[in-house]
């Protein structure tokens, strides 16, 4: 029996394509359809229900402690008000999960991890506890979550918000107002709706996540639909998937997971100073005194084909160097004389059509350059595509509000 | 994906088990996927099509479509020579989902007799069929 978000009966209204997504019912995408839905939300934007991640909630004089042993990151430094990415490891340095830390105030702090992995993380956490006063608890069936991402999510926001809302002006990448558990929240939205209200995403574009009581969450898109009218559409787990890899973000227990964390697009998740030596040992830092030749590495194709992820090899010159944990289309980018181009480029060519690119990540025992040559090859046929340093241009995510 | 009872089972034509369905006029079969394909594959975005003059067999691969979210083998309901692609399909891909028996066809195949159409079935008992599927799995 899947687990259903409080928005279940909704998705099944809307006609949304129903799909087991760790052990959730969720739509993968609605009849509007895949395509429109991942270009709504660069152009405008996109609601998600996002109800199956998990949350961690930890509290007490010892969370830090424990925290800087459990996570990656140097969360030393992190405000009161700021949330950070991070990596879960093991103590061979394989990924249990990834994570965002807030630091909520008082020696509170909240962990969001994913779909089935609130109860694994509570655990490992508990396991290591040796901090005096820490409770660490899963606050599974408590919250709610959607997620409203895309340009015009600003302006949909600062009319919504009851309380909070000159708050968001100015709010920066990776900051939050609010918590969807305390009745006087900073951040409310009518009705005294409680939220937690983060400038965070999974598409790598300008928007906010935001947590509600299990039972409010039905509101909250509903608002969100009427205020936004045409500037927003209900989006699907496809749509976040191709978003979030043309955005080089990757998904957990696919791009990283049970196999060492090193040489990836995310090692800002590991407390690294100028001179890339660990400012802290924490469960796994073990690893960096030797770490494997491993590298994962994004690249971008010259059409939209795709390979099957699960059997595709990589070919270097004829020589089978690795995997590709994920290969989806970005629908939002072409390409125009050679270049990578997206519908939200200013330097876009004119008469530009993006008729979407393959892209994600390949999991290789060598380093390559970008601008490298690779064929992944699968049962089907092999596909040309390159290494690149980043994928879909002139993204919103950091942009000043 | 659309519910059994709004799907589309164009009485003209006729069908694979594998979704694509092919209408004979004279010595040329128009081949092209269903409606049941179509919505239970998404948005179509990319049409790997077979060259004019090349030969396809029944029962075997001739091109694949490419969903946002999956790749699916596009299979011949009959032997024969390619004679024309639908070059629409380059530039809007889209066709097969807005019209899948119209002009989302995908190519024309010409035949020797219409001994293959043996093996492919009437609307009615295709549909019948389609009833027993479960959806098809599109991650």
């Amino acid at each position: 029996m899947l687990n259903k978000t409080a928005m279940n009966a909704v998705h099944r209204k809307l006609g949304g394509q129903m799909t087991d997504f760790g052990g959730w019912e969720m739509p993968l995408w609605y009849p509007t359809g895949g395509v429109k839905e991942h270009l709504y939300v660069v152009e405008k934007s996109g609601v998600f229900d996002i109800g199956h991640m998990a949350v961690v909630r930890l509290k007490g004089e010892g969370a830090k402690a424990l925290l800087q042993l459990c996570l990656t990151r140097n969360i030393e430094k992190l405000a009161v008000g700021n949330c950070a990415y991070s990596v879960i490891l093991n103590d061979e340095g394989h990924v249990i999960d990834d994570t965002i830390v807030y630091n909520m105030g008082g020696d509170e702090y909240v962990l969001i991890s994913n779909a089935g992995m609130g109860s694994v993380v509570a655990e490992h956490l508990t396991s290591r506890n040796t901090f005096k006063d820490v409770t660490v608890r899963d606050d599974a069936g408590n919250f709610g979550k959607v997620d409203l991402q895309g340009p015009s999510s600003v302006s949909i926001m600062r009319k919504l918000l009851s309380k909070g809302k000159g708050s968001i002006d100015g709010l920066k990448y990776f900051r939050f107002l609010g918590d969807y558990a305390k009745k006087d929240s900073a951040a409310q939205l009518p009705g005294d709706i409680p939220v937690l209200l983060s400038r965070t995403g999974y598409t790598g574009e300008v928007g906010f996540e935001i947590w509600s009581p299990f039972d409010r969450v039905l509101e909250i898109w509903n608002m969100i639909l009427e205020t936004g009218g045409d500037d927003v559409i209900p989006c699907g787990l496809a749509a976040r998937d191709s978003l979030r890899t043309g955005a080089i973000l990757p998904l957990s227990h696919q791009d990283i997971g049970h196999w060492p964390f090193v040489n990836t697009p995310w090692s800002f998740a590991l407390p690294l100073d100028k001179d890339g030596k660990l400012t802290k040992s924490f469960i796994g830092s073990k690893l960096y005194d030797n770490p494997p030749s491993q590298y994962t590495l994004p690249f971008c194709g010259f059409d939209p084909r795709k390979v099957e992820t699960d059997s595709a090899a990589v070919l270097l010159n004829g020589e089978n160097i690795g995997a590709v944990p994920t290969c989806v289309i970005d629908m939002a980018i072409g390409r125009a004389d050679g270049k990578v181009y997206s519908v939200a480029s200013p330097d876009k060519p004119k008469d530009f059509r993006a008729r979407g690119l393959s892209c994600g990540f390949v999991r290789v025992d060598k380093n390559l350059a970008p601008g490298t040559k690779i064929a992944l090859k699968d049962a089907r046929r092999t596909v040309e595509v390159e290494i690149v340093s980043d994928i879909r241009p002139a993204r919103t995510a950091r942009i000043a509000i | 994906m659309k519910e059994f009872a709004e799907l589309n089972f164009d009485k003209e034509v006729s069908y694979t088990k594998t979704h694509e369905w092919a209408k004979k006029t004279g010595n040329i079969v128009r081949i092209g996927v269903d409606d049941y394909a179509q919505s239970a594959l998404g948005d179509i975005v990319y049409v790997e099509l077979p060259s004019v003059g090349g030969a396809v067999n029944a029962g075997a691969a001739f091109g694949s479509l490419e969903s946002t979210k999956a790749v699916s083998d596009l299979n011949s309901p009959v032997s024969g020579v390619v004679v024309k692609v639908n070059d629409a399909l380059s530039d809007s891909p889209e066709l097969i989902n807005s019209s899948p028996y119209g002009d989302g066809w995908i190519i024309d195949v010409e035949v020797k007799g219409d001994s293959d159409f043996g093996a492919l079935l009437k609307s009615d008992a295709y549909a019948e069929y389609v009833k027993t599927l479960e959806p098809i799995e599109a991650n």
